[in-house]
């Protein structure tokens, strides 16, 4: 089992990195002041505080997360690379696509590390406010955690074979545009033309489908779950769809010259 | 591969593409050398000669375009072989967060080193290089040449058969270099084979066995130090004389093709080594008087100079 050792020495690695880096807790910090700042917000409103306060700490915990994934992910390899500490690591007997997973499981580490904490934050200001706090948040915060992986999976995608600047555009491009595929396909189905409608679902095919990942709603309004086609089936989508991107970019990345 | 050949690289070519267009250069042009077992072997050539990308294709991070290189009969593409090499890069950049053992630890985690003797090389190691004192202290707070001591012990904490090393002394002090020389020197004590990119050739004369000259993407010279010496100007000597009159200046001259230069009193009389006695027998003959006969070692530097110059006038030159 030689492979996870190295795998887990490299996700180690990049953990000890993201936790001795302070922009990070910066970005954590501005996280749990606008969740915290959401009670303040919601009393602002004269109806449904509670659904609002929870809206807002939770669009908070998304925006800071897939900002933090992106802000990260997209400088996984390019760092490595532009340091050049990547020559003495693949000058050890470790594998590319090892490398690679490696980087990826330490800032998934990381993130989840995040959404952990941001969750607690969640809890508490929802308790103090006297707001439920159930299993159905729990699991919006579980699918939040599987979407920041497949975002970082997407920035290490690009992160393995351009630049950051470069990488940040498609990583954003691809969470809005997995956010509005489901929207596209039912503007184009209304058009009702053959080859638009056939785009769209092309599009939803292939890009991540992100609105599964978005719980939030049904969790503040206290409506209910079904586990299994609204938790646990994103879930599988979320991995299929990491295991794949890592795949092609461990094929990329595999091709690659360090000059 | 030879039995005791451990780098073999054949006919090796690279070609860049230096931007998007379709125009490529090329780096290496059919480039062959082979390194053997326990020798230090130095890789000569001016900046841009293609020495790091050489390297590069050893360590796998380069593929090349045409050719092969083997290391330990290993393909090197590779990946389970690399447990035998060690490598430390030019002005080498590590994870700056970590300490020196965490450093370290991490190096030997990728190598597969046992857990249970982990620590013990660590410690070793730490000592081999002096870095024991620091071993606790974060990499950002580590001199030049600490990074580069500590450079070298990442390159051993998996006991590796071959060590490369890209211009391990660039940008040191005297001291650094120093140091970095007595470790070359250790390693081959401890029987490892070393490759070593560099362009001091200072350093190559005080370790090296053999080396190659590599100039413009081509190998123009490879062999023992010695013969390199050798195969360059005829040794020469330098004779002092004084009350040296004019007319067995003009005959010393004459005779035995020597160079004269004066200085006050004295003269300088540069002469093939093998002419030596014929001076001093003249001299000593017209009553002048011997002051010093100093023999004139040829500087590697003098050489390599006339044999990059000659490379690049001449790309057919001593090309082995």
């Amino acid at each position: 089992m030689g492979f996870l050792t190295r795998i887990f020495a490299v996700a180690g690695n990049t953990v000890r990195e993201a936790v001795r880096n302070r922009v990070l807790y910066t970005l954590v910090a501005f996280a749990l002041i606008l969740i915290c700042s959401s009670i303040l917000l919601s009393n602002l409103s004269y109806v449904e505080q509670g659904r609002i306060l929870q809206d807002l700490a939770f669009a908070s915990a998304r925006l800071f997360g897939v900002m933090i994934a992106i802000a990260v992910g997209i400088n996984l390899i390019y760092k490595e690379v532009e340091r050049r500490t990547i020559y003495t690591v693949l000058a050890k007997p470790i594998s590319r696509p090892e490398f690679l997973v490696g980087k990826y499981l330490g800032l998934v580490a990381t993130i989840w590390m995040q959404v952990v904490v941001m969750a607690v934050a969640f809890a508490a200001v929802s308790l103090i406010d006297e707001r439920p706090f159930d299993w159905s948040h729990v699991a919006a915060f579980g699918l939040l955690a599987m979407e920041l992986a497949l975002v970082v999976a997407v920035a290490t995608f690009f992160s393995a074979f351009t630049t950051p600047m470069l990488a940040a555009m498609f990583t954003t491009g691809i969470w809005l545009a997995g956010n509005l595929t489901r929207d596209l396909m039912e503007l184009a189905r209304q058009t009702d033309v053959a080859y638009i409608v056939g785009a769209a679902r092309a599009l939803h095919q292939v890009l991540p489908d992100i609105a599964v990942f978005n719980l939030s709603l049904k969790a503040s309004h206290g409506l209910a779950i079904d586990p299994g086609p609204e938790v646990l089936a994103p879930l599988a989508y979320g991995a299929a769809y990491v295991v794949a991107i890592l795949l092609l970019a461990s094929l990329i990345f595999q091709r690659r010259d360090f000059r | 591969m030879a039995p005791h050949e451990l780098v073999r690289v054949e006919n090796v070519t690279k070609d860049f593409r230096p931007g998007f267009g379709l125009r490529t250069k090329r780096v290496l042009d059919g480039i062959s050398l082979s390194v053997q077992d326990g020798e230090i072997f130095g890789f000569v050539g001016p900046n841009g000669a293609g020495k790091t990308t050489t390297l590069k294709i050893l360590l796998g991070l380069i593929r090349p375009t045409s050719g092969s290189a083997a290391i330990l009969g290993h393909d090197v593409r590779e990946t389970a072989f690399r447990k035998e090499i060690g490598f430390l890069p030019e002005n080498p950049y590590f994870h700056e967060f970590l300490t020196g053992r965490e450093f370290l630890r991490f190096y030997a985690r990728l190598a597969s080193v046992r857990r249970a003797s982990r620590e013990g090389r660590i410690d070793e190691l730490l000592g081999w290089v002096g870095l024991s004192h620091a071993g606790g202290v974060r990499l950002r707070n580590y001199s030049k040449g600490m990074l580069q001591r500590l450079g070298i012990a990442q390159a051993l904490v998996h006991d590796p058969k071959v060590v490369f090393l890209d211009e391990p002394m660039s940008g040191l002090d005297p001291i650094g270099r120093k140091d970095i020389r007595d470790l070359i020197l250790r390693l081959r004590e401890e029987g490892k084979t070393v490759f070593m990119n560099t362009h001091i050739l200072h350093d190559v004369e005080m370790v090296c066995d053999r080396v190659a000259i590599i100039v413009e993407g081509r190998i123009r010279w490879t062999g023992r130090i010695e013969e390199f010496l050798a195969d360059g100007a005829e040794p020469q000597s330098e004779v002092v004389l004084a009350r040296l009159s004019p007319e067995v200046a003009d005959l010393i001259e004459g005779r035995f093709g020597a160079v004269l230069r004066g200085h006050g009193d004295q003269v300088e009389v540069r002469v093939p080594h093998k002419q030596v006695e014929g001076v001093l027998g003249a001299a000593l003959g017209a009553n002048a008087e011997v002051i010093s006969v100093t023999p004139i070692r040829a500087s590697l530097e003098t050489i390599f100079l006339s044999t990059v110059h000659q490379g690049s006038k001449d790309p057919g030159g001593k090309e082995q």
